[in-house]
């Protein structure tokens, strides 16, 4: 086996010719179809492993946002808003400006301040959102209007809404980083640990 | 040494090494998967028991296939550490170099198995087999066979073995095998040998030494001969011959002793069934039954343990509530049902569960006596049940069920049971009926009542099946008792008054009078005169708020017009009523007025099944 | 294009000449055999290693509370987490095979000798650190068997006389297995004991490449043929052939019998039977022979005399004038290691 190494090595090896060279074309070609297929496995075979690689850097997101259901749409008249927490303890606030019964003619905006983090509250007579904190304001659409969010042009985050049958919807996180809703991740911690007790492999 | 001789060292040894390597992953692999539950845990014999197996495998395959499923294989336990006998056991015997018995008893399970034989031998499961010389028996024993073996009417074509008829077949064949038979050996002058003659000591082994030498054994292999009316039976309450009771193969059928069939309302269902006593079907037709059936998939059934509230909560079964362990008594399993009871419904008047050193219920009337002799209360019982209910049920919705279930007996009790009773007492006192048990129409009469339709209406209303509780409960029994029973019994008045027991006749009318001149029983008499007859349908009940003025025959037709259907049935009611007495009285029943058995009558009429200890010599 | 050169070279001062000069080092004949290619195949399974621990990396999290549910996220939920999982799992018990293998094979053929001394020491640092990277390894998936071997082996580690106690209070980052250890666990396995490897195979290569590959001679060679071949690209090709075939038969192994996950751990449950990865094996039927500390003790004492074998084999060959002492020697101790590696798997599975 090892005097066949030294023969194939000597043919394919481009640093040291040899006198038993076959007619330059010939092996120029059977090199370059070695050197394709080589390069065409290898990459083949690596760069899956690397599609592999990337593909398990980006973790499902999945189950981590749901919609949630609100009120009914027939509860809220055009003008009117009302407060809403998400299970992971976003505030927002939820308004009607539209008759319509489609997801456009409401908004849902998170009564955080983009500033420093206080409670907004919608005051109707100025038509505004307004932060105590800093005399900071936000029109109907969560646009910034006065104060520290309007100079750096911070907006209040917006909410996904949808209106099925009369009944509206939110789109809110469900899981929260923080210490307290350490409950919620361990119950689905335990929830999958009990699906994967059931299809555990050999 | 050259190197290549180096090499064939290093290639042998290398290779030596990724073997061993392989062996080691596929051993962790095999461990792995054994511990999933996706392969079977390796099965050895047991020395002794190999030889067993060896012939048994060709012998009864089954029987091998079964015990290999079981944990008692996995764990080494084999035949012979089961059906060991010692020596000096009745039924002992040699077998092929070992000395077993067929039967594995409690006694014998107790070795392994001590706190569930423990608990099991103090329930009331452990008692079944006395059902023997009760009024259960007596109707399978007497009236659908014979005490004796009799002459047949004919010879059966085909079958020149059949000599006299085993009156005891029906016995044999139906209640003891859920009940359990008195398990007998035959002796070789023709008699039978069962623990009351053997008079076993605390280890099983008979004291009497005498009778062990006339004991049969059969020709080939020198085994004692079981007789055919007491084995094959596994009857929870079997009487053994070494003086335990029961048979935990009941339950735990063998040879492969699964707990996951134990946990499952449909193992209980083999005797926990039937007219009598329908459990099974109540189970099935409540809320239970059905979340059961739906989720029975994921309730963790062939779980190592089975915890309410821990390995499972989708759904209760007859064990869940009855004998499993749940988080509140740390997952602690009782052999003994009795211990969550708090209404004993078997008895023709149901009793609370006030249970004395025995497990029996206390009958003790006087207060103060009844503290005395209580060991646990029915509050207790009540509360052990409660435990369970409350893992999905809140406090307030079990109280609540108690109460409606607590009125449902006491209704039941104070309307139909206690008043029955009174008059099946005061008939046989008076002699009015004969002290053959089953041959007056009245005692089968009561007995459906109590015994059938009493229990299933209790039964009902303790596990939520509404209508057991009620179309195939209450209702039948009222039905029973008005349409049926009290006819009856007025019935064998008038007999007695025809017969010159005129006196005890008037004794019992007036008894049945006061107890149908209760509030309670007012309504069904309001339509007539008293001691039945034709009645006076202008003092009916105007249920509907209509008068009705209309006169006597023809009012039945008028009657029915835009009346509430209550009036309705009644009128018809009537009618049948009459019919019934009709027929009764045409009837030659055969009514025996002598004094037939010394016992009183009374007396066995009250005692049944769970007051008689000592089988009546019949 | 000459002027992109020109740009290159004047910022990256290499001359390419010389660097081809430098690496393409004449590699003696007997490395074309496959024998001499278990030195690379640890390494390249090292790499491997590297790249999916750092992916897994990710993911998982050094805390007793989440460590077990972090991974049961990547095997069950993220994409191809199973497979990086598995393969990070087979690539580590080839890779111990591999090098244990290969030491089999530097030992047997006696390249240790003098002048090799240092780097057969320095091997047997990499052999040490590379058991402890698995150890250190499967404790961070915090199964039954992770908590309870890591108990087992920091209370067996507190028999060493006089240093035991603190080792284990080390080890544990207490006097018993508690929050901070986990943590401990994955600094060593990812930081400590691999930046440790890494060093020592810097070390190890750079002195093979310092001393020249032993030149091994079968004895049939044709004396008028070269005796060496070109690193580039003959022996690189033969390395890379080499690494795609380990990469199909990790991938293999990982798709056949992936990693799953056991129990979580319970300080409160002992299991019925506790036994370290395979790679352990010897050493723990070993230790159920002696008493602790003479098993410890012992245990150390044939580390040590392996670690200076070199100088114990030219003893030997000395006093007792047997060339292949050693060969001997190896051949009973590796039946030994094989055996008691074996017995420990059978005996109470």
């Amino acid at each position: 086996m090892a005097d066949e190494k030294q023969d194939q090595s000597q043919e394919e090896s481009i640093d040291q010719p040899t006198a038993e060279q076959a007619p330059s074309s010939d092996a120029g070609r059977r090199d370059f179809i070695a050197t394709g297929a080589m390069a065409a496995g290898l990459v083949g075979g690596y760069g899956m492993f690397g599609y592999i690689s990337l593909r398990f850097l980006f973790p499902s997101t999945e189950g981590e946002t749901a919609l949630q259901f609100v009120m009914t749409t027939d509860r809220l008249k055009v003008g009117e808003s009302a407060p809403f927490t998400a299970p992971d303890g976003s505030t927002m606030v939820i308004a009607r400006n539209g008759e319509g019964e489609t997801a456009e003619d409401f908004i849902a905006l998170s009564s955080v301040c983009p500033h420093l983090g206080c409670q907004v509250h919608w005051v109707a007579k100025d038509e505004e959102f307004f932060c105590p904190c800093h005399n900071g304001a936000f029109n109907a659409k969560g646009e910034p209007t006065k104060g520290p969010p309007k100079y750096a042009n911070q907006a209040l985050t917006k909410f996904e809404l949808e209106v099925v049958d009369g009944k509206l919807f939110v789109r809110v996180p469900l899981k929260s980083v923080r210490e307290d809703e350490r409950g919620m991740a361990s119950r689905d911690a335990g929830q999958q640990r009990d699906n994967s007790r059931e299809t555990r492999m050999a | 040494m050259s190197l290549r001789v180096k090499q064939i060292i290093i290639a042998v040894l290398g290779v030596a090494f990724l073997v061993s390597l392989i062996f080691v992953q596929w051993l962790e692999v095999v461990r792995r998967q054994t511990e999933a539950g996706i392969r079977p845990h390796e099965i050895a014999v047991p020395d002794t028991s190999k030889q067993c197996v060896d012939c048994h495998m060709d012998l009864t395959p089954g029987l091998i296939d079964h015990w290999k499923g079981s944990t008692h294989a996995e764990k080494g336990i084999g035949c012979v550490e089961c059906h060991e006998a010692n020596e000096g056991d009745a039924d002992a015997f040699s077998h092929y170099g070992q000395l077993i018995a067929t039967v594995v008893t409690p006694l014998d399970c107790s070795k392994c198995h001590e706190e569930e034989a423990k608990e099991f031998a103090a329930s009331h499961h452990a008692r079944g087999g006395e059902i023997l010389a009760s009024l259960d028996n007596y109707l399978a024993e007497t009236v659908e066979g014979c005490g004796r073996h009799y002459e047949p009417v004919s010879a059966t074509p085909g079958r020149a073995d059949f000599g006299k008829v085993n009156g005891m077949a029906s016995v044999n064949v139906g209640c003891k095998q859920c009940h359990g038979s008195l398990v007998a050996l035959q002796t070789t002058d023709g008699e039978l040998v069962t623990y009351k003659d053997l008079q076993p000591d605390e280890d099983g082994i008979p004291t009497n030494k005498e009778i062990l030498s006339k004991i049969a054994v059969d020709k080939e292999q020198s085994r004692p001969m079981y007789d055919a009316s007491s084995w094959p039976n596994t009857g929870i309450g079997r009487l053994n011959l070494d003086g335990s009771r029961g048979s935990c193969s009941a339950c735990h059928s063998r040879h492969d002793f699964s707990p996951r069939r134990a946990r499952q309302p449909e193992n209980c269902g083999k005797c926990h069934l039937g007219p009598d006593h329908p459990q099974k079907e109540i189970f099935e037709e409540s809320k239970h039954g059905i979340a059961y059936r739906d989720l029975k998939e994921h309730m963790n059934l062939d779980g190592d343990t089975w915890v309410l509230g821990k390995d499972y909560t989708q759904a209760p079964t007859c064990a869940t509530c009855h004998m499993s362990g749940h988080t509140r008594n740390d997952g602690k399993i009782t052999h003994d049902p009795g211990e969550r009871i708090s209404w004993t419904n078997r008895p023709p008047i149901s009793r609370v569960m006030d249970t004395d050193e025995k497990g029996d219920a206390i009958k003790e009337t006087n207060a103060e006596l009844r503290r005395e002799l209580i060991k646990d209360t029915w509050q207790n019982k009540r509360q052990r049940m409660m435990d369970v209910c409350t893992h999905c049920h809140t406090k307030s919705y079990v109280t609540k069920f108690y109460e409606q279930y607590d009125d449902f007996i006491h209704n039941y009790n104070e309307k139909f049971a206690k008043p029955g009773q009174m008059i099946m007492d005061a008939l046989a006192k008076h002699k009015l009926r004969t002290s053959v048990k089953f041959d007056d129409e009245i005692e089968w009469t009561w007995f459906y009542l109590w015994h059938h339709e009493g229990r299933r209406a209790r039964h009902g209303a303790s596990m939520m099946a509404p209508d057991y509780a009620h179309w195939h409960g209450m209702y039948e029994v009222a039905e029973r008792f008005y349409i049926e029973f009290i006819p009856q019994a007025r019935e064998l008045c008038e007999i007695g008054h025809e017969e010159g027991k005129a006196a005890g006749a008037e004794e019992v009318e007036a008894l049945i009078e006061k107890i149908l001149d209760r509030e309670e029983h007012k309504w069904f008499m309001s339509g007539r005169k008293p001691h039945g007859g034709e009645g006076d349908h202008s003092e009916e009940p105007d249920d509907d708020g209509e008068e009705d003025e209309a006169g006597d025959s023809d009012t039945t037709a008028g009657s029915t017009e835009g009346e509430s259907t209550e009036g309705g049935e009644s009128d018809e009611s009537d009618e049948t009523g009459d019919e019934d007495d009709a027929g009764e009285s045409e009837e030659d029943d055969g009514e025996s007025t002598e004094d037939g058995d010394e016992t009183d009558e009374s007396e066995e009429d009250e005692t049944e099944e769970d007051d008689s200890d000592e089988p009546a010599s019949e | 294009m000459s002027r992109l050169k020109q740009w290159w070279a004047e910022r990256v001062p290499v001359d390419g000449e010389q660097l081809k000069a430098l690496t393409n080092e004449p590699v003696p004949n007997h490395l074309k055999s496959w024998w001499f290619c278990l030195g690379g195949t640890p390494a390249y399974l090292f790499v491997v290693q590297i790249i999916t621990g750092i992916l897994l990396a990710f993911y998982y999290q050094a805390a007793p509370g989440a460590a077990y549910e972090s991974v049961e996220y990547i095997t069950n939920q993220v994409a191809f987490g199973w497979y990086i999982r598995s393969i990070h799992k087979w690539a580590a018990t080839l890779m111990i095979a591999a090098v244990i293998l290969h030491q089999i094979r530097v030992y047997f053929t006696g390249a240790y000798r003098r002048p090799r001394e240092v780097n057969w020491v320095i091997g047997m640092g990499l052999l040490l650190v590379t058991l402890m990277i698995g150890f250190t390894g499967y404790c961070l998936v915090f199964e039954q068997l992770s908590f309870w071997g890591a108990q087992v082996g920091a209370n067996i580690a507190e028999a060493t006389p006089v240093i035991g106690g603190p080792i284990k209070h080390l080890i544990l980052g207490g006097e018993s297995y508690n929050e901070r250890t986990l943590s401990r666990f994955y600094v060593m396995h990812a930081m400590i004991l691999p930046g440790t490897l890494i060093l020592l195979l810097v070390l190890h290569i750079a002195l093979i490449r310092l001393h020249g590959v032993t030149e091994f001679q079968f004895g049939n060679e044709d004396p008028e043929k070269p005796q060496t071949f070109n690193f580039f690209p003959d022996h690189v090709l033969s390395e890379l052939s080499l690494g795609l075939v380990l990469m199909v038969v990790l991938s293999a192994l990982a798709t056949l019998w992936p990693a799953d996950m056991g129990l979580k751990a319970d300080p409160l449950t002992t299991p019925d039977v506790i036994k370290p990865e395979w790679f352990f094996y010897v050493s723990f039927r070993w230790l159920k022979w002696f008493p602790l500390t003479g098993a410890v003790l012992s245990s150390g004492l044939i580390v040590f005399s392996m670690i200076v074998w070199p100088w114990i084999d030219s003893f030997l060959r000395r006093v007792t004038k047997i060339e292949e002492i050693s060969v001997y020697i190896g051949i009973v101790a590796t039946c030994l290691l094989i055996g008691l590696t074996v017995l420990e798997a059978v005996v109470a599975h």
